[in-house]
């Protein structure tokens, strides 16, 4: 899933989260379609973000996936011998594989 | 290094005649925090008299950082929710910030996220006051912030060291001025007259065993700062997370099942911090239209 701004979203795309107003009211739920129409009312109803499934929009400057998890490794590569900290770079690692598939 | 330059820069540092002064709402409102007949109304109406500081100081009470179930919609009940210490911590970082915004997106995404981690770990922790404490994150690098606007050279001179040596900033920032970001931040924090819970964290994020009052909240900071590098919210050419505190570590008492549901909360929480820096874009571009 991918935050974008209301402004990069296009028709086709699926919500991966419920759309909130600014007062908590929930616009769109999880699952919509984007259609032209629906964008246009949620950019008029000036909703800056939302998220959507897959990763539709390339980010300048953003890793693959195999770049990241070299990335994980290199910062963490002075604290090798802290338990804590190899455990915890161990689950960042999954969740890194996993929210490239979600 | 010899005691005379440290203290030139030292001085440079307590006079911070380039941070954005201290809006004179804060003064004001000190001074309303220690008369016992004034109300958090009348506090209120003084913050709202500005209302970009109001829009503002509401914007951040209500970001993911802070994590209340329901959108706080007065400036009057954040400061019966958050306290009067937060409020004022919270008008000077608005000031600072934006002056990061524009100029350090990275810092500032830093410590929106240490934030974020800040209050996951409060929460779970059940201190008694976990918005101090993740206000604590949120300021914990000021002392950069300070450093890059006070003594821009020698703020140069640190990131050419830690890209020509591969040395973190902290170790830098002591070889070139004598102490480092965290001991500034501190200072700061002491003149703006914050309390304990709020300098002692900021002053020993990177040596909470330091810390004499304020333990658990120094340690919570520490560690917060390490999970947020560790997800890839650092700063500059710095990229290492940074060593763990044993003491900090137990004060703790995590388990590995506490850990896998903070790093999911915190994850799940910074899609609304990062929704936060897109909303700031947002405003700039219409701004630009």
């Amino acid at each position: 899933m991918q935050k974008i701004l209301t402004a990069q979203a296009t028709e086709g795309m699926v919500l991966a989260r419920e759309v909130e107003a600014p007062d908590g009211r929930v616009l769109c739920g999880k699952g919509t379609v984007l259609t032209s129409s629906l964008i246009l009312r949620l950019q008029q109803m000036d909703i800056p973000s939302v998220t959507v499934d897959g990763h539709p929009l390339e980010v300048a400057g953003e890793l693959t996936i195999e770049a990241e998890l070299q990335a994980i490794e290199a910062r963490s590569s002075r604290v090798t011998s802290t338990p804590p900290l190899m455990y915890i770079k161990k689950k960042i690692m999954e969740r890194a594989v996993a929210a490239r598939h979600a | 290094m010899e005691e005379e330059k440290r203290q030139k820069f030292r001085q440079a540092l307590r006079d911070v005649k380039n941070l954005p002064t201290l809006p004179a709402v804060v003064m004001k409102l000190t001074k309303m925090a220690e008369d016992p007949d004034v109300t958090t109304e009348q506090m209120g109406r003084v913050i709202s008299k500005d209302h970009i500081l109001g829009a503002k100081l509401l914007k951040l009470v209500n970001s993911a950082f802070y994590g209340f179930p329901q959108r706080i919609s007065s400036l009057q009940s954040a400061i019966i929710l958050l306290g009067f210490s937060v409020i004022k911590s919270l008008i000077i970082s608005a000031s600072i910030f934006e002056f990061m915004e524009d100029n350090d997106r990275e810092l500032w995404e830093h410590s929106l996220g240490c934030a974020v981690v800040c209050n996951v770990l409060a929460r779970r922790l059940a201190v008694s006051d976990p918005e101090e404490i993740s206000t604590a994150g949120l300021i914990h690098d000021i002392g950069k912030v300070a450093i890059k606007m006070e003594l821009a050279q020698e703020y140069r001179e640190i990131e050419a060291m830690v890209h020509d040596r591969g040395i973190s900033m902290r170790e830098a920032e002591t070889e070139v001025l004598g102490f480092n970001h965290a001991e500034v931040g501190g200072w700061l924090a002491k003149t703006w007259n914050l309390p304990s819970k709020l300098v002692e964290p900021v002053a020993m994020h990177h040596n909470p065993a330091g810390a004499k009052k304020e333990k658990l909240a120094a340690a919570i900071v520490h560690v917060g700062d390490i999970i947020i590098r560790g997800m890839g919210l650092g700063h500059g050419e710095d990229i290492w997370v940074p060593a763990l505190a044993q003491s900090a570590w137990q004060l703790l008492k995590l388990t590995a099942a506490d850990l896998d549901e903070i790093l999911l909360e915190v994850e799940e929480k910074l899609w609304e911090v990062k929704g936060f820096s897109l909303d700031i874009m947002a405003e700039f571009e219409a701004k630009a239209d």
